[in-house]
């Protein structure tokens, strides 16, 4: 026999199988054009640290994705971009003060583990970049939680690390005067090199909706849950709707929201399921930061919701195309029959 | 009938000779465990309040149900209190010596299950572990982690186990106060 | 019956934790450091030897409805007698290795073997089979708390070496192990339970992705041989 004709290579492409000259590399390119907003402020806040963060992590991203398919004699992949962006997230999601190596061992957990060992891109079961931070939250838990003043509350502030907004509004004490939600909102909230400005998360987002790299459901209903709750609820020496406001301008919501749990290969299909889905992060985020041992719950919602994907994706999945709802309607009607008529 | 006495018998009697060979191996042991387990908890109980000997006395079980014992220090020096409570990932037992002016006089944690690098610190003998618990020398009834107004740093990324430590050495003090 | 093979089976081909994967609550559980594996280990491997030599020497006299409850019998005895000597002799492992020791009495792997392996054959058979099987079970046992020991907290030999006052060995759990790199830098991650699943997923990944190899590599062998006997063959038919 030929030896040629033993091996039948299908070009078979992950789905959505049309052609389109959407490829996951420009949708990969637009959310990077949507975070690099989010890079400058990061450095106009805290100098030039946060350039060396994102770029290890960046670098050891692409790295691991190359060297891992290298090794195991695969396709690679690097080209795609979604390494880039996995490295570009955990670098943002990283404290200003951590050391350089820190984003390098998450990106590895994130890349080798999470991604490539379960089959690369569109395989994996966790946000790569989510679970890398949240390996690290476990690592490195004292180093992950320490903030740098940013540059325009250097002024006030003394010292070099300082509580974040969340920490007042749950650790109880008054919230201090200079995190007025206007300034909030626009650039001046410690915590991790994205978390500062609102704004410029929510730009980017609004970008990414209009260029349809994502929906509006999932960020408008995790945030409008996390919106909604804390409203009922209130907590904090604030009225019930600043202490939802500042819910929702503090801490890593928006970024989370807009940029990590809508990643496609472990949020749902369906809109319905994509509603829920954002409905679960948002519910676990205010229970952690309500009763959790944790200051910010964001990241581990949605990695819970990750593993809850496949559930909401079969409870919502679609009818076969050209059935009705008459038929859909009969077939229940004759289940029905059949389990009576055994009874 | 006869072949379930037949099995009946069989069972027996291989318990009958494991349960021997056991009772020998713990008459061999047994007082080697003793001393070791009372070396133990003397040593524990004499990092915390300095004495020779402990007297176990009785307290209001009922009042105070985390409490498992109380025993009074020989030369009078106050009280060591043996303590389970939960912490954050398991029960943590530990000793607290009260004095006589019922102040903290240390504390030492005797077994714990708490997340190593983080709640585990509370038990290191490591600088951390030692500057935690000696926070609680001297302190009285009225103890509280520095974020709800008290003296007590509580140990890094560790608020719940700080907050079990801190709440036990004030039942600690309080079941002293019961004895009267 | 082969040593040599029995020794292969139990380190590799049919390690129980990596290939018949029992006996891992304790393997993910305890081993955070060298000492906790070293001494469960050579607790797992001195009761499975007994309970084998036993199980197999009594195994014609004992009626085959209630062998379940004589092997447990077996077992919890001498799995009592280790926990005594141990709190006796070696407080610190015991204190330690905590409920995990009684824990031995329902190791899958101890009674596994009395029933796949003991009731079946010889004695002395029995007895290589518990120290190999034993030997296999404390290998993985080691490999898991070297790794997760360096990249947790960056030590080597947590409890079993110390080198404060020159290299000896502390059988007493006191040593503080060699620190290879500052232990701010480990990802203290993996001395959690989150640790020890990820550590013994990866274990079996390698030990499955080798013992593959291992037989493709065998299988070509043959083939190459077969080929070339069937050569021989026709030129000498020729």
């Amino acid at each position: 026999m030929n030896e040629k004709n033993e091996r039948i290579v299908l070009d078979v492409a992950y789905q959505p199988q049309v052609r389109t000259t959407r490829d996951t590399k420009s949708l990969m390119l637009d959310v990077i054009i949507a975070l690099l907003p989010a890079v400058v402020v990061a450095v106009w806040q805290f100098g030039t640290q946060p350039l060396l963060m994102v770029a290890c992590s960046v670098a050891a991203a692409v790295f691991f994705e190359w060297g891992y398919r290298k090794l195991l004699h695969k396709d690679p992949s690097i080209g795609d971009l979604s390494a880039v962006v996995t490295g570009l997230l955990l670098g943002l999601s990283m404290p200003s003060t951590a050391q350089w190596w820190m984003p390098v061992v998450g990106a590895f957990f994130a890349i080798v583990v999470v991604k490539q060992l379960y089959g690369g891109i569109g395989k994996n079961f966790l946000n790569p970049a989510l679970a890398g931070r949240a390996f690290l939250l476990s690592s490195y838990s004292l180093a992950m939680g320490q903030f740098a003043v940013p540059n325009s509350l250097k002024n006030i502030v003394d010292g070099v690390s300082m509580a974040t907004p969340l920490s007042y509004l749950y650790g109880g004490g008054k919230m201090p005067a200079y995190f007025r939600l206007s300034s909030l909102f626009l650039g001046n909230t410690p915590g991790s090199l994205a978390e500062i400005s609102s704004l410029i998360l929510l730009a980017g987002g609004v970008y990414l909706i209009a260029r349809k790299v994502i929906s509006w459901r999932i960020p408008v209903s995790f945030i409008g849950t996390v919106f909604v709750l804390t409203l009922i609820f209130g907590g904090g020496d604030m009225s019930n709707l600043d202490f939802a406001l500042y819910n929702v301008c503090t801490g890593a919501l928006i970024l989370v929201a807009v940029f990590m749990a809508t990643d496609y290969a472990t949020s749902p299909v369906t809109k319905n399921g994509q509603l829920l889905y954002g409905f679960g992060c948002g519910a676990i985020t205010v229970l952690i930061r309500y009763f959790g041992g944790f200051p910010e719950g964001t990241t581990y919602a949605v990695l819970i919701m990750n593993l809850c994907t496949w559930a909401i994706d079969k409870g919502f999945h679609r009818h076969q195309f050209g059935v009705s709802k008459e038929d859909i309607a009969a077939e229940k009607a004759a289940k029905k029959a059949a389990k009576e008529a055994a009874k | 009938m006869n072949k379930i006495l037949k099995l009946t018998f069989v069972l027996f009697l291989i318990c009958a000779i494991v349960a021997g060979i056991l009772g020998g191996v713990n008459e061999l042991t047994k007082d080697r465990i003793y001393a070791i387990q009372n070396a133990a908890t003397i040593a524990a109980y004499s990092a915390v309040l300095e004495a020779e000997g402990y007297d176990e006395v009785d307290f209001d079980r009922a009042a105070f149900p985390t409490v498992d014992k109380i025993s009074e220090a020989s030369n009078g020096a106050g009280h060591v209190v043996e303590l389970t409570v939960s912490g954050a990932q398991g029960l943590i037992t530990l000793a607290v010596g009260v004095d006589t002016d019922a102040k903290c006089s240390g504390i030492s944690i005797i077994e714990h299950s708490e997340t190593s690098g983080l709640g585990a610190n509370a038990a290191a003998d490591s600088e951390i572990g030692r500057n935690f618990r000696a926070q609680f020398v001297g302190e009285g009834e009225d103890i509280a982690l520095s974020k709800s107004g008290g003296n007590i740093d509580a140990l890094a990324g560790a608020t719940i186990t700080s907050n079990a430590v801190t709440g036990a050495v004030a039942t600690a003090i309080q079941a002293v106060n019961s004895l009267g | 019956m082969n040593r040599k093979q029995q020794f292969i089976e139990g380190l590799t081909t049919n390690n129980p934790v990596l290939v018949q994967q029992i006996g891992m609550c304790a393997t993910m559980a305890i081993t955070t450091t060298l000492f906790n594996g070293v001494g469960m280990g050579l607790s797992v491997l001195i009761i499975l030897t007994c309970c084998n030599v036993v199980v197999s020497a009594i195994r014609k006299i004992i009626p085959d409805e209630i062998r379940l409850a004589i092997f447990v019998v077996v077992i919890a005895g001498f799995v009592t007698i280790v926990d005594l000597v141990l709190q006796a002799y070696i407080p610190a492992l015991s204190a330690a290795l905590g409920v995990f020791i009684p824990l031995i009495v329902v190791n899958c792997i101890i009674i596994g073997r009395a029933e796949a392996f003991c009731q079946k054959n010889k004695v002395s058979d029995s007895f290589f089979d518990g120290i190999f099987q034993g030997l296999g079970y404390t290998c993985v046992l080691i490999i898991m708390c070297v790794v997760r020991e360096l990249l947790g907290s960056g030590k080597f030999g947590g409890g079993l070496i110390d080198i404060t006052s020159g290299f000896r060995f502390t059988l007493d759990g006191t040593g503080a192990g060699i620190q290879i790199f500052p232990s701010s830098y480990g990802a203290g991650i993996l001395n959690l339970p989150f640790g020890g699943f990820i550590t013994l997923g990866v274990l079996i990944a390698v030990m499955q992705y080798a013992l593959k190899k291992g037989a493709k590599k065998k299988a070509a062998k043959e083939h190459e041989e077969k080929l070339q006997a069937l050569l021989a063959a026709e030129e000498e038919a020729e």
